[in-house]
């Protein structure tokens, strides 16, 4: 057997409309172990659909040919471009790789210059096309429509469509190799080419740029114009690109530890990485998409993760257009085909718009974050919102057992497959019996974390919709405190100091998963066994050095290797801190959030899925997942930090959980409601400084100080033992 | 048309009024895309056919999930075919390698675009009645198992010219 290629840290280059995957030797080539196995995940994806695969150039000078990668002799990431320099046969060729937004797409262009003498340079550009959402992850579709017009390469695949255009314009077509006079085309397409001669000599640089965009081919036509402009100066939509990364950047809060620098980077280094997944693909949808290469489409429980961290830098704008993306596609009666059911919230979403239903958990997170969108922003939850929650609400209750108000999970995939089963010519499926966060993993039919988010979701729903006469509020938190009692009463596993994973037809489940962590999180259990689960869940079967396994290395159907039954994911890590820290165990949460922080140090700024549970190495890995940064950061604020908001009513509560050892800590930029708060810590004291329109009032675990705007104060904090 | 199968189709129907007026024709298109791309990139049209020796047929792309597979079973009308008598290739020309040969050591490795070519030792289909295939993996990486299914009507293969 052949070994997979060694993990590599490519560099992701995004724009919030398309992606340029690429390994960093010169070509847009990602050969990743996908699966277990290695898949090229090279070439342009925009408007989460995946354009291409590999698109590679090569170069012929006289009788001698090459690639380009062949001639790299530097590459890398330059203010927001992939720069790469070539030489080969007297010519040197800087290239230039960048997503833009003007139109979804990528633009790639080259500068060819020669110390000495005239020559021709050939290039040929080929590409691999593939025109399918980036959601169905293992199929390349075959059959292609092809056609030039208007000085363009039209390629489309049922309702997805790429243009290709170039400045000079090709001499040369390719299909499948064959050279091609122009025209139209139907018909099975492996490649396609285009050639270029350059005429190149010393004192006149020769140039090629192109420009590969697309997703709905329905939108191709409209974006014309602008990706002319794009092509006549590919520079500057690259720029553009980079300029409103760097304006994010800039109004996102500064964090500083001197004690503590690799978690610094780590801090860094997540909210670029989250910075990398917005999305706003097309179709009026705005988010974060999961990851990359594989995920690189908006999941509804994705997002809900990635938009705490979101609103906690600040941009609470992206977070209610996000959340609006997503309640556009809250079903409004039961689509068996699409796995939906009334009130439910999409699993996925892409342009189109496509979007499928059928997971147990992605609704349930809405209402807290909705309630958390409000605090953050200081402004009320929008009254349609407030008929989502209740949509929502009554879809877990139809789920809902109302003796217990254990909320079912599980058979989803096999109602979509009952749905579609007498339909299809060819049928095909994934015996997937549930979907919770570890949807691999058999865990039904009350998975533990569900319970919690579901408790969760009660709560807040019903602080939104508040008491009226419908009296829902008062049957959800009704439903809430049963809940909380069956939680206390069936899943306590006393002889593990645990919470067993699930219940099923009325016998637990004696799994240990990090997923229990939730409920200490949640504060749903007593301090005696809240501890006692933090403790289990650091010992050595499902805590190891570099991170949280999803299920403990004893369990007999632990497989290291395994998805959700034995590999690491860096969000249990998250989940693990973010339960120390509740506890009130700040060593070991800060332990955790180092395992996480050194993951980004040796990923070179990449943060992984998840790694196989018996040593440090990602498998079955997407090199960037939003679940691998945001908990981190959502963690760092809401726990190391200590920090809580209601910019409604002025509050900000910091409670930090420094480490006795540390002298020093700041966060700067943190935005609460319309205003900044710069905090400034140490042992003895925390200064806070507030521009805002109104006073802010800081709440310590010692004292309470309100501030006009423009002002400082000192809070004298009492020394931790 | 089975009673099963008009009622599905109604019921399709309605789903499919209900997305066009919920969310947009184009949605229903778009979706609708996605199902018939992945319907007519898997299984090769025409490729089922009879052999001296049996039966074969080919996919374009592996059924949903890439990756490593570390076990195949395949049946031919419910009942599997022992592994020995399942072949498969990477293509024409490539070599043949048996489905007992597959395992979590040596998996079959598929990745977007791939063409698999399958050839089943044994008598099927004799009735000329369409027969139904089903081909079932098991990822190494993620548990669930992966499975394909297609009913079509055994073609008699063109002898060598």
């Amino acid at each position: 057997m052949i070994a997979p290629p060694p993990a590599i840290h490519p560099p992701l280059l995004t724009s919030r409309s398309a992606a340029a995957l690429l390994d960093g030797r010169g070509d847009l080539e990602l050969v990743r172990e996908t699966r277990g196995a290695p898949v090229d995940w090279g070439g342009v994806m925009a408007s989460c659909v995946r354009l291409t695969g590999p698109w590679r150039l090569d170069l012929r000078s006289g009788d001698s040919e090459t690639s380009l990668p062949a001639t790299t002799i530097s590459a890398g990431l330059s203010d927001g471009l992939f720069v790469s320099r070539h030489r080969w046969g007297g010519f040197e060729i800087e290239q230039r790789v960048a997503p833009v937004d003007d139109v979804p797409g990528v633009v790639r262009s080259l500068r060819c210059t020669r110390s000495s003498g005239v020559a021709a340079l050939t290039v040929t550009s080929r590409f691999v096309p593939y025109l399918l959402p980036v959601l169905v992850e293992g199929i390349r579709p075959h059959l292609f429509r092809l056609e030039t017009r208007d000085e363009t390469l039209r390629v489309q695949q049922r309702t997805f469509g790429l243009e290709y255009r170039s400045r000079p314009l090709p001499e040369l077509l390719f299909v499948n190799r064959g050279s091609w006079i122009g025209g139209r085309y139907r018909g099975r397409v492996e490649e396609i080419g285009a050639q270029y001669t350059l005429r190149v000599d010393p004192s006149t640089p020769a140039e090629l740029a192109i420009v590969l965009q697309g997703g709905l081919d329905r939108a191709l036509d409209s974006r014309a114009a602008a990706a002319a402009a794009v092509l006549a100066d590919p520079d500057a939509a690259a720029r553009r690109v980079v300029t409103a990364d760097r304006r994010w950047t800039d109004a996102t809060p500064t964090f500083r530890c001197p004690d503590a620098p690799a978690l610094e980077r780590a801090y860094v280094a997540a909210r670029e990485g989250l910075r990398r997944l917005y999305s706003a693909p097309g179709d009026d949808l705005t988010g974060l998409v999961a990851g990359y290469p594989w995920y690189a489409a908006i999941w509804g429980r994705d997002l809900a993760w990635m938009l705490w961290a979101v609103l906690w830098l600040g941009d609470y704008d992206w977070a209610a257009r996000s959340i609006d993306s997503l309640l556009r596609f809250q079903a409004r009666s039961a689509l068996p085909v699409l796995g939906g059911e009334a009130g439910e919230l999409p699993m996925q979403v892409a342009p189109g718009p496509i979007f499928l239903y059928g997971t147990s958990d992605t609704t349930l997170y809405f209402p807290l974050l909705m309630a958390g969108w409000s605090a953050h922003a200081g402004a009320p939850v929008p009254s349609a919102w407030i008929e989502s929650v209740r949509a929502m609400i009554a879809w877990g209750e139809a789920r809902t057992d109302p003796s217990t108000g254990l909320l079912r999970n599980g058979g989803e995939a096999e109602e979509i497959e009952a749905a579609t089963a007498a339909l299809a010519r060819v049928r095909y499926g994934i015996d997937a019996p549930d979907t919770t966060i570890w949807d691999s993993a058999d865990r039904r039919a009350h998975a533990v974390d569900i319970q919690v988010h579901w408790w969760r979701a009660l709560r807040a729903a019903a602080g939104l919709v508040g008491d009226d006469r419908s009296g829902s509020a008062e049957r959800w938190r009704s439903t809430a405190d049963r809940l909380a009692a069956t939680l206390g009463r069936e899943y306590a596993w006393p002889a593990e100091g645990y919470l067993y994973d699930s219940l099923r037809d009325g016998r637990p489940i004696p799994q240990v998963r990090p997923n229990a962590l939730r409920a200490v999180s949640a504060g749903l259990l007593p301090a005696a066994l809240a501890r006692s689960v933090v403790a289990r869940a650091a010992a050595d079967d499902l805590t190891t050095p570099w991170g949280v396994r999803t299920l403990s290395a004893k369990d007999p159907a632990y497989d290291p290797q395994a998805y959700h039954a034995g590999q690491v994911w860096t969000i249990a890590t998250a989940w693990a801190a973010d339960a120390a820290f509740a506890i009130g165990d700040a060593e070991r949460g800060l332990r955790y959030l180092l395992t996480i922080a050194e993951r980004y140090g040796d990923e070179g700024g990449s943060a992984n899925e998840c790694y196989r549970g018996d040593r440090p190495e990602p498998f079955d890995s997407c090199f960037l997942l939003g679940f691998s940064v945001a908990p981190f950061l959502t963690v760092l604020f809401e726990r190391l930090w200590g920090l809580s908001v209601n910019a409604g009513a002025g509050v900000l509560t910091v409670r930090p959980a420094f480490p006795t050892s540390w002298g020093s800590a700041a966060l700067d930029n943190l935005r609460v409601g319309d205003g900044s708060v710069g905090l400034d810590w140490s042992p003895e004291r925390l200064r806070v400084r507030w521009l805002g329109p109104r006073p802010l009032t800081v709440r310590t675990a010692d004292e309470v100080a309100t501030l006009p705007s423009g002002q400082s104060a000192d809070l004298p904090l009492r020394p931790t033992t | 048309m089975s009673s099963r199968h008009a009622g599905a189709l109604f019921a399709l129907l309605r789903q499919g009024l209900t997305l066009g007026v919920d969310y947009g024709t184009h949605s229903l298109e778009a979706l609708l895309a996605v199902a018939e791309t992945v319907e007519e990139n898997v299984y090769a049209i025409d490729s089922f056919r009879r052999t001296g020796e049996g039966i074969e047929f080919a996919l374009d792309n592996p059924p949903l999930r890439v990756g490593a597979f570390g076990a195949i079973r395949l049946a031919v009308d419910g009942t599997f075919v022992p592994p020995e008598r399942v072949r498969w290739r990477a293509g024409e020309g490539r070599e043949w390698r048996t489905a007992d040969s597959v395992g979590p050591a040596t998996p079959l490795w598929w990745a977007p675009g791939d063409r698999t070519e399958f050839a089943v030792l044994g008598t099927f289909g004799v009735d000329g009645r369409p027969s139904t295939v089903r081909l079932e993996l098991r990822s190494t990486a993620i548990p669930p198992l992966v499975w394909f299914e297609f009913t079509e009507t055994l073609e008699e293969k063109a002898p060598p010219p």
